[in-house]
Formats: C-alpha cells, sequence, structure tokens
C-alpha cells in the first residue's frame, strides 16, 4: 500500500476493509489532481453493455464508469466497491451486504439496493444474455432489506461468493436503464464509477470525463481518460512510444523487449492465467481415446513454444488449467517433450503408422494458429501428421467452436477456481467444449464450491485437478503473461492477472 | 528487356523453387531465429527459424500462379462479355454495357474485398474475386476492339457470305481483336499478383502455414523492428513480380501497336 492512501483512510473512517489498495506503480509524492490520461488500445470498443461485452478494451471503460458491489482487488481478492462490508452465514448460504450511502449514478439518481437487485435479477434472468450468469448461478433470491442492504440466499453454500459477485461483468446497472429498452445499453452508460462517459466513437476516441460525485473522497486525481484506437499495432507502438500516448493497453511479446529498453517508458510484466488450449473431443474419434490424447501432449516441446510464440513471456504449463496463481492449485507433474514415447503411446492406442489430423485455428488473435503451426512441428517425429486449417474467426465461431473435435481456443484468467471449472469444463459450464461430462469431476467441484471449511475445498479441488490430469480434457502448454506500458509520468498504474481491473481511480500524472 | 528479365527469373522460381529450396520451408530452426542472412541462411529465418529462402522459393508458385490464374479468369469471362455486346450490338450491347459500367465505378481492391467478404477467405475464393473484378475492365476493351473490326471488309465479308455468327465471331473477329486483349491481361497480373499479396497480408486470401508472400510479410510484420529482412524479403520479390509483368506487358504494347511499329 502507498502511502498517499493513509490520509484518505482516515478521513473514511469505520469502513472495514475497505481501500486497502496496494499499488504497485512507483508513487512519489503526493498525488497530483488533474490532467487527461490517453490509453491506446487496439481491439474496438463495440458495445458498453455491461451484461454481456467481452472485448479487452471493453473492460476498462465499465471498469471506470461502473461499480460492482465488490471489486477484486490487485493482491485476487475482492475488496469493497458499492458495498462497504458483507457478512456471510456461517454455512455461507446467505450473505448480506451493506451499500455506501449517499451514492448517486452519474444522472445524479441516488444508487440504492433497488437497484442491486434489479441488476441481479437481469445477470439471472434466463432471457438476457449475461456473462456473470454462471458463476452467480447458485443464488436462489436477492432482495432489499432496506435501500442500503441487500441479502442474497443463495441455493448451494459457496463460500466464494463475494468473489463472484466482483464478476466485471456484474456491474450495478440503475432499475430505470434495465427496465428499458436493453439496445440503449450498448451505447448509454449510466454508472456509479470514478469516471463518466463522456464521448463514445467505437471507431476512435472513447472519452470519459472525471465524476466528481465519486463515493471515495478525492479521487480519481484524473480529469479525464481518453481510449484511442489504434487497429494498426505498428502504428500503435509507434505513437506510445512517441510520447503521443502515456498507456498502451496491450504489449504484444515480439514488441515488449523494444518497449521495456525504450527511455522515459514503465513496461510491466503481470504473471497471468491466460493460456491457449488444444480442444480434442472425447466423443468423436481419434480423441476418444485417452492414449492419443496423451501421446499428443508428449509430443510438444512446452518450453521451446514459449521461447518461440510467446518470446519467453510466459511459463510452460503442464496440462493444468488452473495457474499457479490460484489458491488451491496443486503441484503438476511436468510432461516433457518425448516424441518417442508419444509414438509408443499412438501405437497402443492402435495407429503405429501414426496419425493424421486437421487442426483448425482462427485466425484471431495470431497466436491460435502460430501455436498451431508449432505444434505441427514438433508433434510431425511423433508420428502425428497435422494440418493446420486457419480460417475467420467469424466462420470459426460459428463452424467449429464446441463443434469441432480438435482446434485451438484461447481463454483469458478466470477470477476463482470454481469459475475457471465452470466455465469449460463441468458438464453444465457456460462454454463446456470437450464432451466429458464427468459426473465425478461435476461432484468434486460442486464440493469445493458447497463449503467453507479450507480443508475440505483444497481437498476437493485437489481431487478435481488429479482427475483433470489424468483425463486430459485439454492440452494446456503454457501461460501468457499479461504485458502493458506506460509513460513514465503516468503513477499509480497497475493490472490484475486477470485483466479486468484496471485501477484507474489510482492513477495520477507526474507532469 | 529488364522486364523479361526480371520475368524469366520470376517464372523460373515460380516453376522450379520449390525444388530449389535448401531446406525444408516449414522446418523449425529455433537456434537461429529472426537472424539476418547468413552463409547457411542466405535471406535469414523468420520467428521460428524457418529459412526464408526456402520459403520465397516455396511460396513462389502460389503467388505467381494466382495472378496468372486469376486473370486468365478474369480476361475469359471479360473478352466473352465484350465480344459478345460487341457483336451483338444494340439493346444487348446497351444493357451489358451500362451494367458493366456500374461495375467499373467501384476500385478494382474494394471490390475484390467486398466479393470476398461474400466468398469467405481462401485462395480459390480470392482467385475467384479478383476474375470477377477484372471482368468488367476486360469487357470494355475487347468490346472496343471488336467494335473496331466488325465493319472491317473481311467481316463485312464473311456476313455476304452467309457464314454462322458463331463463325464470324470465332473466326474472323476474336483472333483480330486479341492483340490489345494480351496486352491488357500482361500488366493486369501485375495487379493480380499485387491484390493477391494484399489479401494474403489482410487475412483474406492465402492462409497460414501457407508460403504465399503476402501473408509472409503479414506474419513478419511484428518482428519488423527485430529483423527488417524478414518483411523486407517477401516485400521485395512481391514488387519484383508485379514490376516484371508490368515492364513486359508495356515492352509487348509496344512492339504490338501498330502506330508505334512504323
Amino acid at each position: 500500500m502507498s502511502f498517499y492512501d493513509i490520509p484518505r483512510r482516515s478521513a473514511l473512517l469505520g469502513m472495514a476493509l475497505a481501500l486497502a489498495v496496494p499499488t504497485l506503480g512507483a508513487a512519489q509524492g503526493d498525488p497530483k489532481m488533474g490532467g487527461t490520461l490517453k490509453i491506446s488500445h487496439s481491439t474496438r470498443i463495440a458495445t458498453l453493455n455491461v451484461l454481456s461485452l467481452s472485448g479487452p478494451a471493453e473492460y476498462p471503460v465499465i471498469d471506470m464508469a461502473y461499480s460492482g458491489l465488490t471489486r477484486i482487488g490487485p493482491d485476487s481478492q475482492p475488496m469493497p466497491d458499492l458495498a462497504e462490508s458483507w457478512e456471510g452465514s456461517a454455512d455461507a448460504t446467505e450473505f448480506t451486504f451493506h451499500l455506501r450511502e449517499g451514492v448517486t449514478f452519474h444522472d445524479g439518481t441516488p444508487a440504492t439496493a433497488s437497484d442491486v437487485v434489479a441488476t441481479y435479477e437481469a445477470i439471472l434472468n434466463p432471457d438476457i444474455p449475461a456473462s456473470a450468469a454462471s458463476v452467480l448461478n447458485m443464488i436462489d433470491s436477492v432482495e432489499a432489506v432496506d435501500d442500503l442492504t441487500v441479502k442474497f440466499s443463495l441455493k448451494t453454500p459457496f463460500a466464494d461468493f463475494p468473489t463472484s459477485t466482483a464478476h466485471a461483468n456484474a456491474r450495478i446497472m440503475s432499475e430505470e436503464a434495465l427496465a428499458g429498452d436493453h439496445a440503449m445499453l450498448e451505447t448509454v452508460v449510466n454508472g456509479t464509477g470514478p469516471f463518466k462517459m463522456e464521448s463514445y466513437d467505437s471507431a476512435r476516441i472513447t472519452r470519459l470525463v472525471r465524476n466528481d460525485d465519486y463515493f471515495i473522497e478525492g479521487k480519481p486525481y484524473l480529469d479525464a481518460v481518453e481510449m484511442h484506437l489504434f487497429p494498426d499495432l505498428a502504428a500503435e507502438t509507434t505513437n506510445f512510444l512517441s510520447g503521443d500516448i502515456d498507456v498502451m493497453l496491450l504489449v504484444q511479446q515480439a514488441d515488449y523487449e523494444r518497449i521495456s529498453s525504450a527511455p522515459g517508458v514503465n513496461a510491466l510484466r503481470v504473471p497471468s492465467g491466460r493460456y491457449v488450449n488444444v480442444v480434442m473431443r472425447f466423443d468423436q474419434e481419434p480423441f476418444n481415446d485417452l492414449r492419443v490424447r496423451e501421446a499428443l501432449a508428449y509430443a510438444i516441446d512446452r518450453q521451446l513454444l514459449v521461447d518461440l510464440v510467446l518470446e519467453g513471456l510466459g511459463r510452460p504449463a503442464h496440462d493444468n488449467i488452473l495457474s499457479p496463481e490460484f489458491r488451491f492449485r496443486i503441484d503438476t507433474p511436468e510432461k516433457n517433450y518425448d516424441p518417442e514415447r508419444a509414438k509408443a503411446l499412438l501405437a497402443e492406442a492402435g495407429y503405429p503408422d501414426g496419425l493424421k489430423l486437421d487442426l483448425v485455428a482462427s485466425n484471431r488473435p495470431a497466436i491460435r494458429a502460430q501455436v498451431a503451426i508449432a505444434i505441427k512441428q514438433m508433434a510431425l517425429p511423433a508420428g502425428f501428421d497435422i494440418n493446420v486449417e486457419t480460417m475467420p474467426h467469424d466462420t470459426y465461431l460459428a463452424n467449429v467452436w464446441r463443434k469441432g473435435g480438435f482446434y485451438m481456443a484461447y481463454w483469458g484468467m478466470q477470477p476463482t477456481e470454481d469459475a475457471t471449472f465452470n466455465l469449460l469444463l463441468t458438464s453444465n459450464a457456460s462454454y463446456e467444449d470437450t464432451g466429458w461430462a464427468n459426473e465425478e469431476f461435476d461432484a468434486l467441484v460442486q464440493a469445493g464450491r458447497s463449503t467453507t471449511i479450507e480443508s475440505e475445498r483444497a481437498d476437493a479441488y485437489t481431487k478435481a485437478q488429479e482427475l483433470m490430469l489424468a483425463e486430459l480434457p485439454y492440452i494446456i502448454a503454457f501461460y501468457e503473461d499479461v504485458l502493458t506500458a506506460s509513460r513514465e509520468k503516468v503513477q499509480g498504474y497497475t493490472l490484475n492477472p486477470i485483466n479486468r481491473y484496471f485501477y484507474l481511480e489510482n492513477v495520477w500524472l507526474d507532469e | 528487356m529488364t522486364g523479361l528479365g526480371l520475368l524469366l527469373l520470376v517464372m523460373g522460381a515460380a516453376i522450379f523453387g520449390p525444388f530449389l529450396a535448401p531446406y525444408d520451408p516449414q522446418a523449425f530452426h529455433p537456434a537461429v531465429r529472426l537472424q539476418g542472412p547468413s552463409a547457411a541462411h542466405w535471406l535469414g529465418t523468420d520467428q521460428f527459424g524457418r529459412d526464408l529462402l526456402s520459403r520465397l522459393l516455396n511460396g513462389a508458385p502460389s503467388t505467381v500462379f494466382f495472378g496468372l490464374g486469376a486473370t486468365l479468369l478474369g480476361v475469359g469471362a471479360g473478352s466473352m462479355i465484350g465480344v459478345i455486346a460487341g457483336t451483338a450490338g444494340g439493346w444487348v450491347d446497351s444493357v451489358i454495357m451500362r451494367i458493366l459500367d456500374g461495375l467499373l465505378a467501384v476500385p478494382e481492391l474494394l471490390f475484390t474485398l467486398l466479393i470476398v467478404t461474400f466468398l469467405g477467405g481462401g485462395m480459390g475464393q480470392a482467385m475467384l474475386a479478383v476474375a470477377i473484378a477484372f471482368t468488367p475492365g476486360m469487357a470494355r476493351i475487347a468490346r472496343s476492339s471488336v467494335l473496331s473490326i466488325r465493319t472491317r471488309e473481311y467481316v463485312l465479308a464473311a456476313v455476304a457470305r452467309g457464314e454462322p455468327s458463331h463463325y464470324i465471331v470465332l473466326r474472323e473477329v476474336l483472333p483480330n481483336a486479341v492483340g490489345p486483349i494480351i496486352v491488357e491481361a500482361t500488366i493486369r497480373v501485375a495487379f493480380a499478383i499485387m491484390i493477391g499479396a494484399t489479401l494474403g497480408f489482410l487475412g483474406l486470401g492465402a492462409q497460414p502455414p501457407s508460403t504465399e508472400w503476402g501473408l509472409m510479410v503479414a506474419e513478419a510484420r511484428q518482428f519488423m523492428f527485430r529483423n527488417a529482412w524478414t518483411v523486407a524479403v517477401p516485400g521485395v520479390a512481391i514488387a519484383m513480380a508485379a514490376m516484371g509483368f508490368n515492364l513486359f506487358g508495356d515492352a509487348l504494347r509496344d512492339s504490338l501497336d501498330p502506330r508505334r511499329s512504323h
């Protein structure tokens, strides 16, 4: 924690847990007010609909404009946001959140418990597409006890609930906006966050200005934040290095060395659980045979993949979907490149002469095809004759994703073990694409979420990981670091490994 | 002469390139990735340590034959339409030519992009798209050739003899109208190569792990500041191929143009 947090804390005393926001950036002196922060990004801000958006440049915008009940801090633990405190019942089936007093939306209407209830009802409404639904589906009912108190009753005990309410797509919207036409949510923003929308141009610049009524006194420091779209990465890098842009939201691996060694630049490398995974469907030949999946796992040189594709900016993974950042992650046995062993496994599975396969990779982002091409080459000596088939991303989404037997997927890190497993691997996961449907695994994940006793949770998640590693639903070859960079004058800028929370209310310009 | 020289070089690479490549164009050499020219790798290596010379030679056929194929298709369709319009005359001519004029208003690259968006990406689709984009221009040239020949004495004589119209078109008109079409086609190959490379660069044409030159530029672009050779090698190759056809087309026109040759 940097010391400039202290005066503000004493001003807001009595707030349990509140505002313990550690900032990794080297803050020097007192924060200065004012200034405009220019952030560059290379993907469009296509929508501002909090319920369903998923773009890398869309998350910082809603992180600035909206607040959730809770938020994930840089330490990956839930921290207060709109709720200043909360408590759970002993059996973890009831959670009560106490909202801050006197908070208003950007249009001036007060933010109260009824807005929270409306938001969660929208998320849980099966007719409304909501990304947060899968991690909040244990909610049985949500009620406003009074204007500042919200009580959640859960169907099953769920210890991580305050983490789930921090989901980036579970930001609190006004009851009025939710009652209206949801198409309006695409472009109209009315949140309680530190910045409010001034102009939104999905093809060029999105500009947010200081919310003078933000519930944390004295914040944000900046007058405005501008999000500049650069569809061309080379142009983005050039503009950042020339000083026209203050923060480059995402840095490509190929540029990292050049950017980090440039004068006046702070490059930030955050180890993360982001990964490219090879999907091998259990219900299609030949991957219904575990030995084929294992053979491919031994036919991949993971360290080499990190060096070639990530320029060394990542860590080799050994098929565990949980990266070392996760609390209940087990030590994972290393799988070393062993084409001979792979060949033997293939022969055992009935393919002594090798196996011809078509591996689909969407063309966006390029990393999918790069990993696919690298796997093709590495797996050659093991007897795999892989034909890499690249296709436009939209074609892939329509025809291959969650249908094809053998393709490359790419996922960001999730906040909890439960969210990770329920995103992809359990039978009723949001984006289930393996055809694994393992009841024992489902039960273990269920057990992990429904107790608050630490040792029991550890036990369930350990067994779930062991089962996953034994059955090998995915090949996960590496965890990719999140890379970002800022000019030296930018103070207090940090990133969370999940890359969904940006804490821009703490950022100030030293100029 | 320069044109012919470049053309022979490019055609030679297109025909024999894959057999001359010193390495497997897909093989990784991680120890020497992103290096400049050396004795082992004459033009350097890319991100995976793949030999750039081998990739260039391997990509020559798909790049050059793309240009030739797309042009041939476009010229074939365009000439046919032009000859029909020119020979038939009257309202048939008016209808066909007004439609083609409309299509001509759209720039060729933009038109190609539109068609690719409809057909989806890929080498075959891109070739078809370029061919379609070339058709209106070729039709106009073929038609004007036909119009100038249609009233010549030998054509009128054939009509007077009572020859069937397909005979007149194929035996009397077309052979004499073919000169300008060939010249135009040669120059268009250069454009087709450029458009093909552009589509590959944009991810709408050839797909990885193909070694098509435009795609090579696109894949290498992020490493431009680490090893400029990865971009320069396929870039210069595309320029040479396009220039070769263009200069050759110019020379061909000079020698076929009756006003210049006398």
